[in-house]
């Protein structure tokens, strides 16, 4: 029997059907005596399998009728426009990570004060605000641009018909929106305005809300305010660093338009 | 014609499979295997009878795919505004993922778009190195290299995402 030195990138032949034959057994008796190897082989193993598993409905789909007929010649000569631009959803992977991030910072700052109701909901909001309005890049997931699908997609995930409310009477621009964790298994879906100033607010609509109160609220040691109502069924915060007078035009306006979205 | 149009048709599953690996969205993803049956048929006479039309057509696949990546990369942030983002949420109703899917699938997207590419064309597709490096025009060593890096990449990423959940902070 052959006898050499196996290294991590035998693993990776191993697993891809590479490693000859003869070297087979000396390779899992390595294994066996490096438990940290057979570890990582063992976690590689398992990742494949996911991957596979993950991707094993697609070949079970029948062929879409526009890819057959690309094939057999009644597609339009000319692509669509549209159609070149399926690599943008590569690029866009790059920006749900960051989003993830976001969300995942987001999340710690609010879960770890542990406020009850109605401090819960504006301290989640507030920290959302914090963190999103902040940023000039990442700040929402799907922009303004693209609106209806804004709110079809946040209405979906958090249940609630939502939306987005109109506030250029009180100077402020849709830039778009992003969906959160709220309390312990919700969901929120964050709005985010701008002003020519680019002085940034932001709504915070949940579904989680079995209260009723409104009211207005400040983190200990300043920062923006929030101004929420709690109704039966849903909740609502708009956050800022406003003239109180300013910030309270704008949720009156914000919360009318929103309920008569969420009852229409 | 209709003979080697019948063996691409039966191919385009795999083809299927490998582009929504690389690009996740579906219809993005049919975008790209569109594109590389329309520059297959153009090229038809490039494929000799007898031989599977496969590793031809993920040669193409693969070169629309990198070229593209690299346009987005000199494109820069530019192709990066959020704008693009919605777009890749609109998964359409019907696809079912698990949670564990999700995350395989949102972690195989972070890794760069060479490593992707590599461990797909290895792990998923089953093409053996020299296939694989052939396919990707690239040497058997620089193959290796980055089917080890994207592997342990995904790990990574991965453990983040298993921590993110185990405090079930993110919401997708």
């Amino acid at each position: 029997m052959t006898r050499r030195d196996f290294s991590e990138r035998d693993i990776h032949m191993a697993l891809d059907g590479e490693l000859p034959g003869e070297e087979r057994m000396a390779y899992e008796a390595w294994l066996e005596a490096n438990p940290e190897m057979k570890a990582k082989s063992a976690r590689y193993i398992a990742d494949r399998t996911a991957m596979r598993a993950a991707l094993a409905g697609v070949m079970d789909e029948p062929v879409p009728a526009r890819l057959r007929q690309a094939l057999f010649g009644q597609a339009p000569a000319k692509a669509p426009a549209w159609r070149s631009r399926w690599w943008l959803s590569a690029a866009a992977a790059v920006v749900l990570a960051v989003g993830g991030l976001g969300g995942y910072v987001a999340g710690i700052d609010s879960t770890s004060r542990g406020g009850e109701g109605d401090d819960q909901l504006a301290e989640q909001a507030i920290a959302a605000h914090v963190i999103y309005a902040a940023e000039k890049r990442h700040a929402v997931e799907v922009p303004a641009s693209d609106k209806d699908h804004l709110q079809t997609w946040l209405s979906n995930r958090v249940g609630l018909k939502l939306v987005a409310p109109d506030l250029a009477a009180q100077g402020f621009q849709l830039v778009g929106g992003r969906l959160l964790p709220a309390g312990e298994q919700g969901k929120a879906a964050m709005l985010l305005y701008e002003d020519a100033k680019g002085e940034r607010i932001s709504l915070f609509v949940t579904a989680e809300s079995a209260a009723t109160s409104k009211g207005t609220y400040t983190a200990e040691g300043g920062g923006p305010e929030a101004v929420y109502w709690l109704d039966k069924g849903y909740a609502c915060a708009v956050v800022g660093s406003l003239p109180p007078e300013r910030l309270s035009d704008v949720a009156k306006s914000a919360y009318g338009q929103l309920l008569a979205g969420i009852s229409s | 014609m209709d003979d080697k149009k019948a063996a691409i048709l039966s191919e385009i599953p795999r083809l299927r499979r490998y582009a929504r690996s690389l690009l996740r969205d579906r219809d993005s993803a049919d975008d790209l295997v569109q594109d590389c049956l329309e520059r297959a048929l153009v090229r038809l006479d490039n494929w000799q009878t007898g031989e599977s039309p496969r590793r031809w057509l993920f040669t193409i696949m693969h070169h629309l795919f990198i070229d593209q990546m690299r346009k987005v990369n000199r494109r820069g942030e530019a192709a990066m505004l959020p704008l693009e983002a919605g777009e890749a949420q609109a998964a359409p109703a019907d696809q079912v993922e698990t949670i564990a899917s999700r995350e395989i699938m949102d972690a195989l997207q972070a890794i760069s778009p060479d490593r992707r590419a590599a461990l797909v064309m290895v792990a998923i597709e089953g093409f053996s190195y020299a296939e694989a490096a052939n396919i990707l025009g690239v040497p058997a060593g620089t193959l290796m290299s980055r089917i080890a890096r994207g592997r342990e990449e995904l790990r990574g990423l991965l453990d983040d995402s298993s921590r993110r959940r185990s405090i079930r902070i993110v919401e997708k």
